[in-house]
């Protein structure tokens, strides 16, 4: 077998591993609850996520987020328990599609405000365009212009 | 025309902002709409401390119930306890319940609390903290008013005191002769 083709073999086992690694997968338990937990605000914490306090409170929250996987609920069923609790706060993200989402929205428009109020400005400091000189002004200028040629000449 | 439309948006930001403000400062924090005021109270069945059997909400339909959490450990729950035992008094026998719901503790604790504390309604035991979670508490103390529709038209955040008992149970009271 010639070195080339070793080459091309071992290319290909490399992507095919790659891919295989790659490969979306079903969440397991552990991780979704982890994520689950992850989202949630710990709501006696100053912004900690369930996941990372060590209350009482957060490890209760956690205990039901687990049963509630185990009960074969999806992520966005656990999360609307969660929020019709406590509403969107609870949410360490909150949802673009709601009021609350507008912390996402209100910089972009403050944003797009302040260019626009910007550009404007810059565009008044310009001053306006110079002005075209009348054909009366161009008749005098010409006549000056011939006086002074006659003069020199 | 666009350095125009800015300024109006600037003043438009401006005066949301001063509203938004305005309607903040207003508001009593220990007053808190969102999540379940003005829903359906989640039903639960809950043990009572002292073992004597069940509390279930739903055998208190067409009641008005006063929920408050607490626990020993809570040193504001110490504080508005006089207040809910006078309430509790002078709503004895009536069409008023009030429950008191220990959390985050062991029921040992909770229970040499309320002896100690003379509460003699009913006090269950949250265990797990579910029901606590279900009502979207944040902390003890918290008090719910649930009127005799089931919906809870109220929650108080912090120690509560009497006049905002009785103020919020006459006007569930009131709304359920109407």
């Amino acid at each position: 077998m010639s070195r080339r083709v070793l080459i091309v073999i071992a290319a290909l086992a490399l992507a095919a591993a790659l891919v295989f690694a790659a490969r979306p997968h079903e969440a397991t338990a552990d991780e979704r609850i982890d994520q689950i937990a992850t989202e949630l605000r710990c709501p006696v914490c100053q912004g900690l996520s369930v996941k990372d306090s060590t209350s009482e409170t957060a490890r209760q929250m956690r205990d039901l987020v687990a049963q509630r996987v185990r009960e074969g609920r999806t992520n966005a069923e656990i999360e609307a328990e969660f929020r019709a609790a406590y509403g969107d706060w609870i949410l360490l993200s909150p949802p673009v599609a709601s009021w609350s989402g507008l912390v996402w929205l209100v910089p972009v428009a403050a944003l797009a405000a302040g260019l626009v109020f910007v550009t404007g400005r810059l565009r008044g400091t310009e001053g306006p365009p110079p002005a075209q000189p009348s054909a009366i002004d161009v008749a005098a200028l010409r006549d000056r212009v011939a006086r002074e040629e006659a003069a020199e000449g | 025309m666009l350095a125009r439309v800015a300024r109006i948006a600037v003043v438009v930001a401006l005066l949301g902002l001063t509203v938004t403000l305005a309607l903040a400062f207003r508001r009593d924090p220990h007053d808190i709409k969102t999540g379940t005021v003005l829903k359906a109270a989640p039903t639960f069945t809950l043990q009572r401390l002292d073992g004597s059997g069940e509390v279930s909400l739903a055998d208190l339909s067409g009641k008005v119930v006063v929920m408050n959490f607490f626990a020993s450990w809570c040193l504001p729950c110490t504080q508005e306890n006089p207040a809910l035992v006078r309430v509790y008094e002078r709503y004895r026998g009536s069409d008023v319940v009030l429950l008191g719901v220990n959390l985050q503790e062991s029921r040992e604790n909770g229970l040499a609390y309320v002896k100690r504390m003379g509460m003699s309604w009913a006090t269950l035991a949250d265990d797990d903290g579910r029901v606590a979670l279900s009502y979207g508490v944040f902390g003890p103390p918290e008090t719910f008013f649930i009127g005799p529709d089931g919906v809870i038209a109220g929650r108080h955040i912090g120690p509560i005191d009497e006049d905002t008992l009785v103020t919020a149970i006459e006007t569930l009271r009131a709304r359920a002769v109407r």
